[in-house]
C-alpha cells in the first residue's frame, strides 16, 4: 500500500486545517468587520497576504513524496501553483459571468489568488505533478471509495470552496439592492463558507477512514 | 418499444396542448370590446341587432362636433375646463377616514385646505374602488376609459404602449380642447401625441421623493396663469415613493400630504379666479397602498383610492363627507364625460356619480342617467348578443315579479325597462304644478336608473376580472399528467438503456457512481424551476441560463481533463480509446486523429463553447433591472455604422467558411454535395447584397430592391433546403466502399454509414441555412452572436463525437438545449414583450400580412433554440450507435429508435417541466404585484417556447424518419437485386 509510507495522522490534518483557518481569521481581524463589503480588493488582498505563507508552508511540510522532494521544492511548487491556480479560477469565474470591466480587475485578481490558495495551491504543494492524485482531486469518487488521508484533506475543502462560490453567485441577480450582491463579495462569502464546511467534512471523513483502516488491520 | 414510446409521447403532447389552451382561456379572458370611438350615435337609443354599428361618419371639425354634441345631448356642458390631479398611491382613508369615522387628527391637520373644502360642502369625495392589478398604467387606463382591460390586449399590441381604446382624453381632444400634462411619463406612453405641452417625470428612482414632485410643481405657476389649455393633467408620484420607502406611517408622509394640500389650494384658487367659474377640479389617486407601502394586489388598503370633485356643480347646502361614500374608479370616466359634454367612452362600465351633478335640474340628471344607460346597453349588446331593448319593453307585461329565479339577462332587461318607463312617466309629469309630485317621479326614475346601472356595471366588471379557478386547476392537472407521462417514458428508456449497456460495456463506462454532469443537469433544472417563483429571477433569467450552461461545459472540461489524465496514465490505460471503430464516421476519424491530438481537440472545442458563450453573454446586458448597464451592443451602437457592417460581413464569411469546412469532412464529395455548397454560397451572396443595400439606403422606409433580394433568398433557400432533405438519402451509397470491400457487405455497422452521411448533410444544411436566414433577419448588431451560436453548435457536436463514452447521450441533448436557451437571451431577448424585434418581421414582405410577419417574428425571437434543435439533427448523425454491432440483420426501426428517441424526448421533457412549473407559479402568483408586468409576459414566452420545442422536435423526428424509410427501401431493393 502506497498509503502506508506517507500516512499522516488525523491530528496532523486537523492541525493543518486549524492553521489555515487561523490565517483566514487573522485576515478577517486585520480587515475589520464589513471590510469585504466596503472594500473587497483590500480585504481579499489581506486574505492573500495572510493565507499564502501559511498554506504554502503547511502543505509543503505535508508533501507526499518526502524522500524525493525537499521542502523548498514543494514551496516552489506552491509559488508556481499560486498564479496558475489563480488563472484557472479567474477563467472559470469570467466564463461563468464575472464582470470584466476595468473597475473589477483588481478585485478579480485578488479573488482568484485567494481562491487559488483555497483550492489549487494545497494540491500543488502536496501532489506536485502526480497525475493520479490530480485525477482524484478532479473527481468526486473519493467520497465513495476510500483512498487515503491526504486526498480527503486536500479535496474536500477544495470542492467545498468551489461549490460554495458557485452557490454564492445565485443571489447576485436579485433586485435587493444590497451592497454585498456585487462581484466578488457574495462569491467570496460562499467560497469561504464552503471551504470551512469542506474542512469539517474532510476531518469527519479522515476520522471514519482511520477507524475503518484500524478495524481492518485488527 | 419504439411505437409505444412514440404513442406515449404523442399522448403527452396532446394532453399538454389541451391543458395549455384551457389555462390560457381561463387565465387571460378575452372580453369582447367595442372598437372605435363613441360619436353622435351615443345620443340615440340603441336599436336591436345593430351591435356593430361600424359605419364611420366623416370626421367633423372639432368646433362643429362640439356644437353637435351639445345639441344632441340637450344639456349644455357644465364645465369647459378640467384639472385632473392624480396623486399616485394616496389611499382615500387618509382624506376620508374609514367606516364613517373621519381620519386621524394628524391626517386631518396635514391636509387643512382639502378638509376645509369637504367640511364646507364645496367638494364631494368618494372611496373609489380600484380594480386589481393596482399598478399605475392599468389604473390610468381604467380612469380615462371606464373599462378594465385584459392582459392579452396588452400583448396583442405589444409594439406600442399607446392607448388605442375609446377614452375620455381622446374624446376631449376630438372636440378641440387643448391638453397639458405634467407628471408621470406613463401618460405620455399612453397618449404620445395628445398633449400640447408635457413634462414627463420618471418613476424609476423610487428613492427620490422630492425632485419628482418639484419637477411637476415648477410648471404650475405658468400653467395656472396660461389660458390656452382646457385640460390640465397633474400626476404627482412623490407620495407613492414615500410609501415605497417607509410605508403608510412614514415620517415623510404628513409632509408630503401637506405639499399636496398646498398644490390643491393653489389650483383651486386659480380655478376660482377663472372668470365664469367653469373649471372642474378633480383630485384622484390611482390606487392605495398597504401598511408597508406596496401595491398591486387586491386588498382593501390597496384598492381604496380617492376621487374628489371640486367645482360649482358639486356644492350643496348639506353634506357628510366622512360617510364612506363608495364608488368605483371607473365611474370617473362617465361622470367627467357628461360634465364636459362629450360622449361616454364605448367600453365604459362605470356609472355617473350623483354628487357632482348637484346643481343640475332633475331633467338634466335623468337625461345624463339615460345617456349612461344607453352606452352600457350598447356594451351589454356586444357581450350578450341577444340582449335587446325593445324586446325588454314588449315583454314587460309578461314578467311578473318573479325576478329572483330569472336569468341575469332577464333581470337586466327588467331593470332597464323599469328605468325607461319611469323616466317616461317623469317626463309626462314635467308640466305638473306640484313640485312634490315631480320630485317623487324624479326620485323613482333616478332610483330605477341607478338600480339598472349598478347591476349591469357589477356584472360587466365581474366578467372582465373573474378567473375560473376550477378551470385553471384542471388545466394544470392535465399538464402535470402530461409531464409525468414524459418523465415515466424517459425513466423507463434510461433504465432499459443503462441495463443493456451495463452488460455490454461495463468496462467502457467510467467507474463513478453518479456523474457530475448528470447531477448538475438535475440540480440545475431544480434550481431553475425554483427560481421561476421569484420575480427578479424571471426578470433576469439570462443569468440563470448562462450560469447553468457555462457550469455544465466547465464540468465537461474537467471531465475531459480527467479522462486525459487517466488516458495518458499507462497503468490505467483505458480500453475505450482502442474500442473506437476507426471506420465510424465522425469529425475525428475523418482526420485520423491520434489520441493525443484528439484530447487537444476535445479541450479546444469546449473552450470555444465557453469563450463564445461569455462573449454572447456580454453582448447584450439583457434583463429588466440592469438593462442600462454598458455592454458590447451599446458600445457598437455608438460606434461608426461601418464597424457594425464589417462585423456583419465577418460573421457572414465565418458562417460560410464553417459550412464549407464541415462539408469537406464528408468524404463522399459527390456532385450533389458540391451543388448544395454552391446554392449555399449563392444564398450567402444574396445575404451579403442585402446587408450592403440595407446599409446604403437606411433613409428610405421601404426599399424595393432589398425586399426583392430578401424574397429571392427565401425562395432559393427553401428550395435548396427541401431539395437537400428530400434527395440526400437517395444520393449516398447505402454501404460505404470500404465496407463493401470488406468481408461481409451487409454488416449493419457499415450499412449505417450511408444514413449517417445523409443525416450529416441534412443537419449541416439546416443549421447553415438557418444561420444565413438569421443574418438576414436579425438586427445588424446581432450578427456576431449569431455566428458564435452557430460555432457553439458545431463545436459541441464535434466535442460529443470525439469521445462518445464521456457523457451520456441525454446529457449531450440537454447541453445543446441549454446552449439554445443561453443563446436566446444572448441575442438580446428578455422576458418583457418590449424586446421583441418587430422591425425584422417585415423584411421581404411587400404587403402587410399578420401571419407572415408573425412567423418571421417567431423565427427571429427563437433563432437560437431553433438553431440548436436543427443542430441536434447534426448531432444525431455523428452519434455513435454503439450496440448496433450486436444485430445480425439490419433493423431500421431499431436504428431509428436509437437515433431519435432521446433527442426528441428530452427537449419535450424539459420544456414540459418548465411549462408546468411555471403555470403553477402563475396560478399561485395571480394576486402578486408583478403578475401583469413580469409573470404574464413571461408566460407568453413560455408558451412560444413550447411551440418552438414542438417545431424543433417535429423537424428532428421527421428528418430521421424520412431518412430511415428511404434507406430501408433502398436496402431492400439492393438485397433483391443482389439475390
Amino acid at each position: 500500500m502506497r498509503a502506508e509510507f506517507s500516512q499522516i495522522s488525523a491530528l496532523t490534518a486537523a492541525a493543518a486545517h486549524v492553521l489555515c483557518f487561523a490565517g483566514l481569521a487573522a485576515a478577517h481581524a486585520l480587515a475589520g468587520r464589513g471590510a469585504l463589503v466596503s472594500d473587497p480588493a483590500l480585504a481579499l488582498r489581506l486574505v492573500v497576504v495572510c493565507e499564502a505563507p501559511i498554506v504554502i508552508a503547511v502543505f509543503s511540510y505535508l508533501r507526499r513524496d518526502t524522500q524525493s522532494c525537499s521542502f523548498f521544492k514543494a514551496v516552489a511548487r506552491g509559488l508556481i501553483g499560486l498564479p496558475v491556480g489563480a488563472f484557472l479560477n479567474a477563467f472559470g469565474a469570467i466564463v461563468l459571468g464575472a464582470p470584466v470591466g476595468i473597475k473589477y480587475w483588481i478585485a478579480t485578481i485578488y479573488w482568484s489568488l485567494a481562491m487559488s490558495l483555497l483550492t489549487f495551491v494545497p494540491a500543488a504543494c502536496v501532489f506536485g505533478t502526480s497525475k493520479i492524485d490530480w485525477q482524484n482531486v478532479l473527481s468526486h469518487s473519493i467520497y465513495f471509495t476510500p483512498i487515503d488521508v491526504e486526498n480527503y484533506m486536500i479535496s474536500a475543502p477544495c470542492h467545498g470552496a468551489v461549490l460554495g462560490a458557485w452557490l454564492g453567485a445565485w443571489p447576485m441577480p436579485l433586485d435587493w439592492e444590497r451592497p454585498w450582491q456585487e462581484w466578488p463579495i457574495c462569491v467570496t462569502y460562499g467560497a469561504v463558507a464552503g471551504y470551512l464546511v469542506g474542512m469539517s467534512v474532510s476531518l469527519v471523513l479522515i476520522a471514519v477512514h482511520k477507524r475503518r483502516v484500524r478495524a481492518k488491520t485488527d | 418499444m419504439g411505437a409505444a414510446v412514440a404513442g406515449w409521447t404523442v399522448a403527452a403532447v396532446l394532453l399538454q396542448v389541451a391543458g395549455l389552451s384551457l389555462f390560457l382561456y381561463g387565465f387571460f379572458p378575452v372580453k369582447p370590446t367595442l372598437r372605435g370611438f363613441s360619436g353622435e350615435e351615443s345620443y340615440q337609443v340603441p336599436s336591436c341587432g345593430s351591435v356593430s354599428a361600424g359605419q364611420q361618419e366623416p370626421a367633423l371639425p372639432p368646433d362643429q362636433l362640439r356644437s353637435l354634441y351639445r345639441e344632441l345631448s340637450g344639456i349644455p356642458p357644465v364645465y369647459d375646463r378640467l384639472v385632473l390631479m392624480v396623486i399616485d398611491g394616496l389611499p382615500a382613508e387618509f382624506v376620508l377616514g374609514r367606516g364613517r369615522k373621519p381620519p386621524s387628527k394628524e391626517m386631518m391637520e396635514s391636509m387643512p385646505y382639502t378638509q376645509s373644502l369637504l367640511a364646507g360642502c364645496k367638494a364631494a369625495a368618494y372611496h373609489a374602488k380600484a380594480a386589481p392589478p393596482t399598478v399605475t398604467m392599468p389604473r390610468l387606463k381604467a380612469m380615462v376609459s371606464g373599462a378594465i382591460g385584459g392582459f392579452l390586449d396588452v400583448a396583442f399590441n405589444f409594439n406600442t404602449q399607446a392607448f388605442l381604446e375609446d377614452n375620455l382624453l381622446d374624446q376631449l381632444h376630438m372636440i378641440g380642447l387643448k391638453l397639458v400634462m405634467l407628471g408621470d411619463e406613463t401618460w405620455i406612453k399612453l397618449f404620445p401625441t395628445l398633449f400640447t405641452r408635457q413634462d414627463g417625470v420618471s418613476s424609476f428612482y423610487v428613492k427620490d421623493t422630492v425632485e419628482v414632485d418639484f419637477n411637476v410643481s415648477r410648471h404650475l405657476e405658468f400653467e395656472l396663469a396660461a389660458k390656452d389649455w382646457s385640460v390640465l393633467v397633474l400626476h404627482y408620484l412623490g407620495l407613492d415613493h414615500v410609501g415605497h420607502i417607509g410605508g403608510r406611517r412614514s415620517v415623510l408622509m404628513t409632509q408630503k400630504m401637506k405639499e399636496m394640500d398646498d398644490v390643491i389650494r393653489r389650483v383651486h384658487a386659480a380655478s376660482l379666479l377663472d372668470n365664469m367659474n367653469r373649471t372642474l377640479f378633480v383630485v384622484v389617486s390611482d390606487h392605495g397602498m398597504t401598511e408597508g407601502g406596496n401595491h398591486g394586489g387586491s386588498s382593501y388598503e390597496e384598492t381604496d383610492s380617492l376621487a374628489l370633485f371640486i367645482g360649482h356643480s358639486v356644492e350643496s347646502p348639506y353634506c357628510s363627507p366622512y360617510d364612506q361614500n363608495e364608488a368605483l374608479q371607473v365611474d370617473l370616466a362617465p361622470t367627467l364625460a357628461l360634465l364636459l359634454g362629450v360622449p361616454i367612452p364605448k367600453n365604459n362600465f362605470g356609472v355617473v356619480l350623483p354628487e357632482p351633478l348637484n346643481s343640475l335640474t332633475d331633467d338634466q340628471k335623468l337625461r345624463m342617467l339615460e345617456l349612461n344607460s344607453w352606452q352600457i346597453l350598447r356594451l351589454l349588446q356586444a357581450q350578450v348578443p341577444a340582449f335587446c331593448l325593445e324586446e325588454c319593453i314588449n315583454s314587460e307585461g309578461s314578467i311578473v315579479l318573479d325576478i329572483l329565479h330569472e336569468s341575469i339577462e332577464k333581470k337586466l332587461c327588467h331593470l332597464l325597462s323599469k328605468a325607461f318607463s319611469s323616466h317616461q312617466s317623469s317626463r309626462l309629469h314635467r308640466g305638473s304644478d306640484f313640485k312634490s309630485v315631480q320630485a317623487g317621479y324624479y326620485g323613482t326614475a333616478a332610483d330605477n336608473y341607478y338600480g339598472f346601472l349598478r347591476y349591469a356595471s357589477e356584472w360587466l366588471s365581474h366578467r372582465a376580472t373573474d378567473k375560473p379557478l376550477y378551470l385553471l386547476v384542471s388545466a394544470i392537472l392535465l399538464m402535470t399528467v402530461s409531464c409525468l407521462f414524459l418523465m415515466s417514458t424517459v425513466s423507463c428508456l434510461l433504465k432499459g438503456r443503462s441495463l443493456s449497456q451495463v452488460d455490454q460495456h461495463s468496462e467502457s463506462y467510467l467507474d463513478q457512481r453518479c456523474h457530475l454532469d448528470e447531477v448538475l443537469v438535475l440540480a440545475g433544472m431544480f434550481l431553475y424551476v425554483i427560481s421561476l417563483g421569484s420575480s427578479s429571477f424571471v426578470e433576469e433569467e439570462q443569468y440563470t441560463w448562462h450560469f447553468l450552461t457555462s457550469t455544465l461545459y466547465l464540468i465537461f472540461l474537467t471531465k475531459a481533463i480527467h479522462s486525459m489524465l487517466k488516458g495518458s496514465n499507462p497503468t490505467l490505460g483505458h480500453k475505450a480509446e482502442e474500442s473506437f471503430d476507426k471506420s465510424n464516421f465522425s469529425y475525428a476519424t475523418s482526420f485520423e486523429l491520434t489520441p493525443g491530438k484528439r484530447n487537444v481537440y476535445k479541450l479546444c472545442t469546449i473552450l470555444i463553447v465557453l469563450v463564445a458563450g461569455r462573449v454572447i453573454r456580454a453582448w447584450h446586458q439583457g434583463g429588466i433591472n440592469w438593462v442600462h448597464f454598458p455592454d458590447i451592443s451599446k458600445l457598437l451602437a455608438q460606434a461608426d455604422s461601418s464597424v457594425v457592417k464589417s462585423l456583419q460581413i465577418i460573421s457572414f464569411l465565418a458562417v460560410v467558411v464553417l459550412f464549407s469546412v464541415s462539408l469537406t469532412l464528408l468524404r463522399a464529395r459527390s456532385k450533389f454535395v458540391i451543388g448544395v455548397w454552391l446554392t449555399h454560397i449563392f444564398c450567402g451572396f444574396l445575404v451579403l447584397l442585402h446587408i450592403c443595400a440595407n446599409q446604403i439606403s437606411t433613409s428610405l422606409p421601404i426599399n424595393h430592391s432589398t425586399a426583392s433580394i430578401a424574397r429571392q433568398f427565401y425562395v432559393i433557400a427553401s428550395v435548396s433546403i427541401s431539395a437537400t432533405v428530400l434527395a440526400s438519402p437517395w444520393v449516398f451509397p447505402i454501404f460505404s466502399t470500404e465496407a463493401e470491400s470488406a468481408s461481409s457487405g451487409s454488416s449493419p455497422v457499415k450499412a449505417i454509414h450511408g444514413i449517417r452521411n445523409s443525416l450529416f448533410l441534412t443537419g449541416i444544411t439546416y443549421t447553415a441555412f438557418w444561420g444565413l436566414l438569421q443574418l438576414l433577419l436579425q438586427q445588424p448588431i446581432n450578427a456576431i452572436p449569431l455566428f458564435l451560436i452557430f460555432l457553439q453548435t458545431v463545436s459541441s457536436v464535434v466535442h460529443f463525437s470525439l469521445d462518445k463514452t464521456l457523457h451520456k447521450q441525454w446529457v449531450q441533448v440537454v447541453a445543446m438545449q441549454f446552449l439554445g436557451m443561453a443563446g436566446h437571451f444572448g441575442l438580446g431577448n428578455t422576458n418583457s414583450l418590449a424586446s421583441i424585434d418587430v422591425a425584422g418581421a417585415f423584411i421581404g414582405i411587400s404587403s402587410y400580412s399578420t401571419v407572415l410577419s408573425g412567423i418571421l417574428m417567431f423565427m427571429i425571437t427563437y433563432a437560437s433554440p431553433l438553431m440548436l434543435y436543427l443542430g441536434l439533427v447534426l448531432h444525431v448523425s455523428v452519434k455513435d450507435i454503439d450496440d448496433i454491432s450486436t444485430l445480425r440483420h439490419l433493423k431500421w426501426s431499431y436504428i431509428l429508435d436509437k437515433m431519435v428517441t432521446l433527442p426528441c424526448l428530452f427537449p419535450l421533457l424539459i420544456n414540459s417541466l418548465a411549462l408546468t412549473s411555471y403555470t403553477i407559479v402563475l396560478l399561485l402568483m395571480r394576486n402578486h404585484l408583478f403578475v401583469w408586468s413580469v409573470f404574464s409576459p413571461k408566460y407568453l414566452y413560455v408558451c412560444a417556447a413550447t411551440v418552438c420545442t414542438y417545431v424543433g422536435v417535429f423537424v428532428i423526428a421527421m428528418t430521421a424518419v424520412y431518412n430511415c424509410a428511404v434507406f430501408k427501401f433502398r436496402a431492400r431493393s439492393y438485397r433483391d437485386k443482389s439475390q
